[in-house]
Order: C-alpha cells, then structure tokens, then sequence
C-alpha cells in the first residue's frame, strides 16, 4: 500500500489549501452594512448601548469573556439546537462531540508522535497514548450514535425529510464509515493505536509510513478522502461559523469619523452598480447613486 | 391547487393557486376566540382581479404584478430576474450584505431549527409555502443550477432540480412578502443562517432588477417620501399647518400652550417623528411635545421635506432607497447644526438610522443618532418631571417592537419606565429579545390594499394576538378596560387593525398606545386623562 501515505499527504494539503482559500475568500469581502441581532453576548445582557443616552461618548465595554463562554456553550454543546430543537439535539450533539473528541484524539497522536522524534524514550508520549485510546474510542462511539441517530431523524422526520437531500444522507454515511473504520481497526488490529501513531510519526518525518493491516489502511483511506471532500462542503460551518457570528450577528462595532471603518466605507461607495429598475441609475458609483435621490 | 405535501419543484409546475389556507387548521387562539365562530373569515380576491394580477401563491396579494401577456415576455422577466440574481451575487453590486448573503447561502445544514420560531409559519398551521426555509431553499436551488451552472450529478445529490420559470419567480416574489424580517428565525439557528436576510435580498432583487415592490411601500412610500417630503403624502406647508393643529389640541388637554419649536438652528436634538403619527396619532408627538417641554429638552423638529418623516422603507426591499433617505436626514441635521438627531416612536426609522445606515454615513454627515427611549427613560426614572403611576392604575402589557428590541438591543429602559409609571404592568410571554412580530413588520402594517390586511390579521399577526390575550387572561372581561403600549408606529398600526379584526375592545376590553401617552397620563401637572379610550 505504498499509495496509502501520498494519499495522506493529499489530504492534508488540500484540507489547509481548501480551508485557507475560503477564509481568505470571506476576508477579502468588502465591509457590509450593520446586520446584528440580540442577544450579543459582548454585550450587557440583552441589551446594547444603544440602552444609553449619548452612548457614543462613553467608553465601550465589550465583555469578551462572555462571548468566549457563549461560544464554547455554542460548539461543545450546541446550545440553540438544546434550547429549540431538542429531538434533533440529541443525534446532533454526540455527533458533533465525537467528531470533536476524534479531533482530540488526532492532536494526541500527533502530540505523541511528535514527542518521539523530538523526545526519545518519552513516557509522556506513552501517556498521551493512552489518553489517546479512551478519546478516540469515546469519540467515535458518541460520532458513530451521532450518524445512526441523524440518518433515523432525517429519514423519518417530516419536517426533515423533504429537505434532506442525497448528499446529506451522503455525508452522514461518510462519516459513519470513517469513524466504523476506526472502531474495527482499533478492535481487530490496533488495540493502543500505537500502529496509528507510528504512521503519523513516518508521515511527518517523510519516512516509509504504511501499515500491513487492511483495516488500518482502509480506515486510513477513508479519512484521508474525508478531508480531501470537507473543505468543499457546508459542514467546513465548523470554522465559518467565525463569520456567521463574529462578523455577523455579533458585529455591533459603531462606525467612528475618521476610523478605519469609515475608510473601508468610503472606498464601498466607489463601487459601480449596474442595478436596472427604473428608480436607479445604472452605471454610476454606488454613493452618486443614493445621493442623487430618485429622478 | 396543491393537494399532496408542497415541495420546491411545485413551485414552478404546479398550476393555479399554490396552496389554500384553511382557517381550521390555523394556530388555535385563547379565549374569547376559541371557537370557530369567533374568527372573521378571509377574504377571497375576486376572480377580474385573479385575471389581471399574479396571485397563484396562496390567494392573497402583497405585489401587484400584472400577469405576462405572452411567453415572450415571461422569458423576458425570467432573464431579468437571474440578471438581478447575478447582481446580488457580485460585491459591488450588494457590497451591503455581499458577506451575510453569501454566509447564508451557503451554510444552511436544514436541520429546520427554524420553522417553529417563525410565527407566520406556526400560526398558518404549520403551512409548507411559509416555512422560513422554504423560499431560502427555492433561491439557492436557482443560484446553483441557473448562476454557478452545477452539473447534473451535482444537481440530483443536492436536491437542487428545480425549473426556472415565470410561475416560479412570480410565486417567489409574492413570497418574499409573506415574512416581516422579524429574524426570529435567524436567533434559534446553530449555524447562523438567515433566512429573514435571504428574504430582504430577494425583495431587494425584485425592487433594484425589475422595479417590482408593494405600491405603498415603494411608489407611495419612499419615492413619494423623497419627492414630497413624507411617505404619508404630507407635504411641507401640510406639516406646519398639521403643528398649529397639535398646539391648538395640547392647549385643550393641558390648559397651557407649548410652542414645538420647528428649525431651531443649532438645537441639541433634531426629534424625527414617523409623520403617520401626525395623522393616525396626534396624541404621540404632543406627548413629546409635552414631556420635552416640562423636562427642558433642547430640541427642534423639520419642516425641510424628508425631515419631518423618520420613516425609512428602503430598510425592507431597496438599499438605494434606504440610503437615499438616510442620506437625507442627515443632511436636514447637518444643516440645522444639532448635535443628535432622535428618533421618536417607530422602530423601523430606528434600526434604519441608528444601524443600518451607520455604514453609509460618513465625514460630516455622520452624525449621532439615538432612540428617543434612553431620553425618555432619563427623564422619567430621575424624575425630571412629576408623575403619579396611580393614574395609569389598568393592567398595561408591553409589545417589544423587533426593530428596537431584537435587532438594536434596546430591551429595559420602556421597560423600566413602565415599572415606574404603570403599577399594573405586566408582560407578555416571551419577551424581550425573543418577542414576537406585531405581524406588521417590514411593510405589512402600511399595505391595506385588496385581502392583504385579511392575511395580517389572520396569520401573521395570529401569534402576537394570542400574546395580547394571553397576557389579559386574568382580566379578559370586556369591562376591564387595558391597554397595550406598542412604542412603535407600524406596531401601533398592525395592533388597531388587529384588534379591530377581531373586535377585541367590545370583546375583551383591550385597547393600544404609545409609551409617551402614559408617561403623559401619569403627569402630575397635566390634570385631565391624556389617554383616551374607544367608546363602546
């Protein structure tokens, strides 16, 4: 299975090239008009300064603590589906949590193999093995009740049936596959996943990695093909949920004389719109257009 | 009409009339309208009009699109309309939400977390056509088939088959009135998708592409705001004569004469009223007049034409519009040399000013602006001016305007008014941030023509009715007379015709009004009731 590391090394780079061009695609947006909504958690509670009488004289708090917490009750838990869709909450969220564990249990293995090119004979790097064992199972039995869990919503639920579409039955069963791979492979050839770890060790040092076990290649494989496949789906929502939120429905930052954000502005007005109905004059920059008023 | 579960791809195959609502199955109201009897029936368009105009959506009618009269034109329209899409989807074209657009498009995972924060979707029954994604999932099926050009493999696995026709674009356009960008829907989402956005685009492509908008909200709204001076048709001498009025009545009520000053060059505050209180509600802006007067407020209103009306429809279908106006306002206050411009009772002409066009105005024509409620609020819990709460002693429940509340944050200060100056305040459930639409939003309190107002009343205003009598449950006996305090002009409209609708104040004793009404009425100095009831 010589193919199985070049494969690896795919996966990675067109997971990072693939998550790199859409975040650079969201930062070079231009600035947008305001679009918040409450409650914003940097905010006092509920409210906003525009509570206050000459807001824009007092000092800003932003209380970035509690967007921090609200966030990770958001990730960790997926809070809103909790609140107000509590069927679908209880596939979506061992989902979501064993994907997040799997996560971690990448990081350690990778931690580990680390530690043993760099820290020969570690006892640590064993340790985070066997961190790695507990979170890596835990991770893909909590995923794998998430994927069954999904596919029994979807297909049942009336009001998820008719939007459901192939490919997202697609990904669920992706998903579980990636993550039933796992579990096998852990069962029947890699108890400690110390083949696993030396595989990662053999990818980062551009060593020989392969592995003799079938199940340990198939597993491989799979998730090697998964992150070739996730940067150009909707669920990279995981890392753009940064704008979603953040840009958006957080984004209550007041536009200031002579700030930064009124450059960003001015240069938006310049724009050349092509807008045909009758009330607008097409061709003209964005700002003679609304200063000119309807003719 | 449809019998069977509506799915996308009827929109554009199915013939006649989508879906037809039957009253039945709509969200049971409390008591005294818990029997089929007790709710008004809707009205039907009549059969010259169904000839003449679109209306295959759901049998009620916000746009007026006079029907294609030959294929070729229905191509032409249909061209036009993914001439429009492409120019949403390009930043310089939709700079002003080119990145939520985008965000929302492309990241819904139609787990429909949604649906049941919608009210207009919950209180119809849970009717397929008004399912928050439903016209979000319409428009990304279009834009992956007909903009980015998908293959067919791609196609089929997303479910995103559907036919462009003109059934499906006339039907999408009716539809883009069917929500009020309340964004309740927006809250629940885990991801953060909107599909309130994703409806304001798709006004926004109908009005900017192919000049396609409610008259009242577009020609006799904001055209008719920046020609004549106000979206009321008010025009500038109409306005002076219409204070002289104001001045003769408060002189009435109170037994003294206020002066509102008009044009005060270098005054602090530029106060905007929404001008259909001038006509619908006099009483609001002589209560500012009033409470400006006895706290010391140094403020003028404008005579100047777009001035003296805060309103801004271009927040809800056209950015050109809102910017226009917007562009106005400030101009009127830079002018005057004030130091804020203040925004009376209308949520809307809130959020438009204060949020939405902070990102339009820049150098000397941005200029602060605040709601009138942190002011309101100042005055009334410092007690700069004295107030007895026993003469506001009727049970009082507060409406939270979206605008104001939801999407500008402005949640305790009304409320803390309240507390002080009306001891039998109580709210309604849920509140505050997660309040519900008076059914009015984004147009629909100022569109009366043909069954519209049915449609309102009957569906999407159901949920903020029920809210009303459930909040009066214990005092529901038409003999107790209370009152619910909308501070917002299109909520106060959406709410009198509501209660009308329904005949609420015979039935069940409930009336409206504004928060500067009870402060007033609660003014010590101000000896005779200044809220006035209907009469039986």
């Amino acid at each position: 299975m010589t193919w199985l590391p070049y494969l690896s090394y795919i996966s990675v780079l067109v997971l990072v090239v693939g998550i790199f061009a859409k975040v650079i695609k969201y930062l070079r947006m231009p600035i947008h008009l305001r679009w918040e909504l409450y409650p914003i958690p940097h905010e006092k509670k509920d409210g906003s300064y525009f509570e206050e009488v000459d807001w824009w004289k007092k000092p800003r708090k932003k209380h970035y603590l509690n967007q921090i917490i609200f966030m990770a009750q958001e990730i960790l838990f997926i809070r809103a589906l909790y609140h107000h869709n509590r069927k679908m909450w209880y596939a979506s969220f061992p989902f979501h949590f064993g994907l997040y564990l799997v996560i971690g249990w990448l990081a350690l293995l990778v931690g580990g193999a680390l530690l043993k090119i760099f820290w020969v004979a570690s006892g640590l790097a064993e340790t985070l093995l066997a961190v790695a064992v507990v979170v890596g199972v835990t991770g893909m039995i909590l995923g794998i009740i998430g994927c069954v869990g999904l596919l029994i919503i979807r297909a049942t639920s009336s009001d998820l049936h008719g939007y459901t579409a192939p490919v997202d039955y697609f990904n669920i069963l992706f998903i579980f596959a990636v993550l039933g791979s796992g579990i096998i492979a852990w069962v029947s050839a890699d108890p400690r996943f110390s083949i696993v770890q030396e595989y990662i060790r053999r990818l980062i040092t551009f060593s020989a990695a392969t592995t003799t076990s079938k199940t340990i290649a198939w597993h491989i494989a799979l998730f090697s093909l998964f992150l070739i496949y996730l940067p150009f789906t909707h669920m990279t929502h995981f890392f753009m949920k940064y704008f979603m939120w953040d840009k958006v429905r957080f984004e209550d930052e007041p536009n200031f004389r002579g700030s930064d954000m009124e450059g960003k502005i001015a240069k938006a007005l310049t724009y050349t719109q092509n807008w045909s109905a009758p009330h607008i004059q097409t061709g003209k920059k964005w700002s003679e257009t609304a200063s000119k008023g309807v003719e | 009409m449809k019998k069977n579960k509506l799915t996308l791809k009827d929109m554009s195959t199915a013939s006649g009339q989508l879906v037809e609502l039957k009253q039945e199955e709509f969200m049971k109201l409390p008591n005294p309208y818990d029997t089929p009897e007790a709710q008004p029936p809707l009205k039907s368009l009549s059969d010259e009009v169904r000839e003449k105009f679109e209306c295959d959506l759901d049998g009620f009618m916000a746009i007026k699109i006079i029907r294609p009269k030959s294929r070729e034109e229905e191509e032409r329209l249909v061209n036009k309309f993914l001439d429009g899409l492409r120019k949403l989807l390009s930043k310089e074209n939709n700079w002003t939400f080119f990145m939520p657009l985008m965000l929302s498009l492309e990241y819904c995972a139609k787990c429909q977390t949604c649906s049941d924060a919608c009210p207009i979707y919950v209180s119809s029954g849970k009717n397929e056509v008004y399912r928050p994604t439903f016209r979000s999932e319409a428009l990304r099926s279009i834009v992956d088939k007909y903009i980015r050009k998908k293959g067919s493999l791609y196609l089929k696995m997303t479910g995103n088959e559907i036919e462009l026709n003109w059934k499906m674009v006339a039907r999408l356009a009716e539809l883009a009135y069917r929500c009020t960008l309340c964004r309740r829907c927006a809250q629940t989402c885990p991801i953060g998708v909107d599909n309130g956005l994703i409806t304001h685009e798709l006004r926004k492509l109908f009005s900017q592409e192919l000049g396609i908008a409610p008259e009242e909200i577009h020609a006799k709204g904001s055209v008719q705001h920046l020609q004549k001076g106000s979206s009321t048709g008010m025009i500038k001498q109409a306005f002076a004569d219409t204070l002289e009025f104001l001045e003769d009545d408060i002189e009435e009520k109170i037994g003294r004469r206020i002066t509102m000053p008009i044009d005060k060059k270098g005054a602090e505050i530029l106060l905007i009223h929404n001008a259909g209180e001038y006509l619908s509600w006099p009483e609001n802006p002589s209560a500012f007049a009033i409470i400006f007067d006895a706290a010391g407020v140094d403020y003028t209103l404008s005579s100047e034409i777009v001035g003296y009306d805060a309103v801004n429809y271009g927040l809800w279908y056209d950015d050109f519009q809102l910017a226009r106006v917007a562009l106005k306002h400030a101009q009127i206050a830079k002018d005057l040399g004030v130091k804020k411009i203040v925004v009376g009772e209308c949520g809307h002409a809130h959020k438009a000013i204060s949020v939405i066009a902070d990102r339009i105005l820049i150098g000397d024509l941005n200029i602060p602006r605040e709601s009138c409620i942190p002011i309101l609020e100042d005055i009334v819990v410092n007690e700069k001016i004295k107030l007895d709460p026993r003469k506001n002693n009727f049970p009082v429940t507060l409406h939270d305007p979206c605008n104001m509340v939801r999407l500008m944050g402005i949640v305790e200060p009304q409320r803390r008014i309240l507390r002080k100056i009306a001891p039998r305040f109580r709210e309604m459930e849920p509140h505050g941030v997660e309040n519900y639409c008076c059914g009015g939003g984004s147009g629909f309190a100022i569109m009366p023509s043909l069954n519209f107002p049915d449609w309102r009343s009957g569906v999407s205003a159901r949920m903020k009715f029920k809210q009303i009598l459930d909040a009066f449950q214990d005092v529901i006996d038409p003999s107790i007379k209370k009152m619910v305090c909308a501070p917002c002009s299109n909520c106060k409209g959406a709410i009198r015709d509501l209660l009308a609708y329904y005949n609420a104040w015979e039935k069940t004793g409930i009336a409206y009004t504004g928060l500067v009404e009870f402060i007033v009425n609660a003014m010590v100095d101000v000896k005779e009731p200044y809220i006035e009831w209907p009469e039986f």
